[in-house]
């Protein structure tokens, strides 16, 4: 089977002047050596914390930072090879939900516009733009009377939903989500997320979900890569990296989530990281995670490690964790 | 004896009522978590116990205690006075609350300095004692640059150095930590937690994260359409929840042991705006126990745990 998305070694280096007089150009490697694939209707998760890169990959995917090397690859066809025509072409199947649904619509446009937009770019008739209109409104649980409101006259959710049917309207294979419940009511999130799963399952959608809120993740993803200053240091199957996390990055992200129950307190074990994420101007030497790392050895700050791996699917960036484990870790056998 | 007791509280903007009648109380060195979703009133509690409602906004009715004295009584200086010794607060976006033209260490020392009446120089020691104190590394040096030199995490820090310089009694800490990372969240709470015991502080800790309560509060006041709708100890909250909304919102917490891509339990409807509210029992139109007798505002009822529903959940012990 073919990757519907396959990213191969992406790096994107922004440059910048430092601060005061007479600053220096830096280059900021916001991401740096990303490397994944997407298969028809399966969700990867890019999850890490703010700074990482996580948004950033999922622009340029969208052609929307540019790529300084490395290769996008949808549908097995390279995005940087292609004309503008046909790359507009291919963007139809290639969409975007964005975590604020309230910048992310236009305040002045009715629902039904902002639904209809991408249907009139595209020379749909006015008698299909109507149909599809209804037809999507009706996909993400919109209440028709709802199509001549303006964003303003709209809960959170249901500006998520008008976000969800746009981007749904040209019926494309990859809906890149970037964070898209973290703005919303705890109340609301869930309702979002089972239309997100509900959507997959009926229209074989494949989702990248960028997210830093692992309890949602561990909901929705298939696969998950962990990312950490501009690289992926932990990707596996999400069951695998949930139950086994083998990164330290990965364990302290993990046991830093506050469990929603009260008679759990003081009973695990909860690795508190020292200090922040470093400056992405500055990144350390060798392993990026270093300077917070509880299991680093002398060798970490030296070289970077590689991304190995481990099984097929399954990959580590880190050597220490590697050699710590005793037992091998077997494939569940299905 | 209670150290902060809200009695009846309502808070009006022109006509349009925004919190309803919220009775609260916290003891000396209690943490007592408010929760609710955007426009449940929560922040505007907290914002009214420190005496900074925005113009427009009318305490309406009630009474707020601070320490056997209604705060209604004090003149502008006494409040104020009061706000730098045994009342602080800590915001939800250190970025924005802090003078971007002034240098940290400063603005930690500023309340030693106007309400302790220590010199400069010795408010400038302790800052920089309580910078290191609250885990920012390179106190000296950091205490002289600017917030926007510092990172979201830190700057929080500062806010909490801040807050605790002056030894408050009472701290109201409104979504400390939902602009920061999960792995800077985890060491701000486990900080703020340990801070607040070393120096006796109680604290209301305003939150929308059912995670963050369940690990820190000690007392709940779930908060629904400017009322509270539940109120008790947090172990009895999580374990035997009354009220129908408390009940739906723990269950719509996907847990870490679910099986993936289970359909997640949602609660229906919308979280309704103050224009908006029904009458009656306000989350009547999204619960599943609601008939006529909702019609008719619940009052909040029981000794210890109290919930305001005329359907409560019964559980047999």
């Amino acid at each position: 089977m073919s990757a519907l998305l396959q990213v191969s070694d992406l790096e994107v280096h922004f440059p910048v002047r430092t601060a005061g007089l007479g600053g220096k150009r830096v280059l900021v490697k916001a991401v740096d050596g990303v490397s994944f694939t997407i298969e028809p209707n399966e969700t990867l998760a890019l999850v890490g914390e703010s700074g990482c890169g996580k948004t950033t990959t999922g622009n340029a995917i969208l052609g929307l930072a540019p790529v300084t090397s490395g290769t996008i690859e949808f549908q097995g066809r390279n995005l940087a090879a292609l004309n503008t025509q046909e790359r507009r072409k291919l963007w139809r199947e290639l969409q975007v939900v964005f975590q604020d649904p309230v910048s992310a619509l236009n305040p002045r446009q009715t629902v039904a516009q902002s639904i209809a937009e991408p249907l009139q770019i595209n020379g749909y008739s006015r008698i299909d733009i109507i149909k599809r209109v209804n037809e999507l409104l009706e996909l993400v649980g919109l209440n028709q009377e709802l199509s001549q409101r303006r964003p303003g006259a709209l809960s959170g959710g249901q500006r998520q939903r008008v976000v969800i049917a746009r981007a749904l309207a040209l019926s494309p294979k990859l809906v890149v989500c970037d964070e898209p419940v973290s703005a919303l009511d705890v109340s609301i999130q869930s309702q979002i997320l089972n239309l997100l799963m509900k959507l997959q399952r009926e229209l074989g959608l494949s989702y990248l979900f960028i997210a830093h809120d692992l309890s949602v993740v561990r909901h929705i993803a298939d696969r998950v890569a962990v990312m950490y200053l501009g690289i992926v240091v932990e990707q596996g199957p999400a069951e695998r990296i949930f139950s086994q996390p083998q990164h330290p990055y990965t364990q302290a992200l993990l046991s830093a989530i506050p469990l929603p129950d009260p008679s759990l307190r003081n009973t695990r074990k909860q690795i508190l990281l020292e200090g922040d994420l470093p400056s992405p101007l500055n990144p350390p030497l060798g392993c990026p995670f270093v300077t917070r790392c509880p299991i680093a050895e002398p060798a970490c700050s030296v070289t970077r490690p590689s991304l190995q791996a481990i099984e097929p699917l399954y990959f580590l960036r880190c050597p220490v964790s590697a050699s710590q484990r005793s037992v091998p870790v077997k494939l569940p056998i299905s | 004896m209670s150290l902060l007791v809200i009695e009846d509280l309502a808070i009006r903007a022109g006509d349009l009522s925004l919190v309803d009648g919220v009775s609260l109380a916290v003891a000396e060195g209690e943490v007592v978590a408010l929760v609710g979703e955007s426009g449940s009133g929560k922040s505007l509690t907290a914002l009214s116990i420190m005496g900074l409602l925005a113009d427009g906004l009318d305490l309406y009715r009630g009474n707020i205690q601070f320490d056997g004295v209604d705060l209604a009584t004090l003149s502008q200086s006494q409040m104020r006075s009061l706000r730098g010794s045994d009342l602080a607060m800590i915001f939800q976006e250190p970025v924005s609350s802090l003078n971007p033209l002034a240098p940290v260490g400063a603005q930690v020392a500023e309340s030693l300095i106007v309400h302790a009446h220590a010199s400069p120089k010795e408010a400038a020691r302790q800052a920089v004692a309580m910078l290191e104190r609250v885990g920012i590394p390179e106190p000296q040096r950091r205490a002289m640059q600017l917030p926007t030199e510092l990172s979201g995490g830190m700057c929080q820090r500062v806010m909490i150095a801040a807050a605790l310089i002056s030894r408050p009694r009472l701290l109201i800490a409104d979504e400390p930590t939902t602009a920061l990372d999960v792995t800077i969240q985890a060491q701000i709470l486990a900080l703020m937690s340990d801070l607040a015991t070393e120096v006796g502080t109680a604290m209301l800790l305003i939150t929308h994260d059912m995670g963050v309560v369940a690990e820190r509060a000690d007392k709940v006041c779930v908060m629904y359409g400017g009322r509270i709708v539940e109120q008790g100890d947090v172990f009895e909250i999580f374990a035997r929840p009354k009220h129908p909304y408390t009940s739906m919102l723990l269950k719509t917490i996907p847990q870490l042991d679910d099986p993936p891509k289970k359909e997640l339990f949602a609660i229906s409807g919308n979280v309704p705006s103050p224009s908006d509210w029904p009458s009656g029992c306000r989350f009547r139109p999204r619960c599943d126990r609601a008939d006529k007798t909702c019609s008719t505002s619940p009052e909040l009822s029981g000794k210890g745990h109290r919930v305001a529903c005329h359907h409560a959940l019964s559980h047999i012990t």
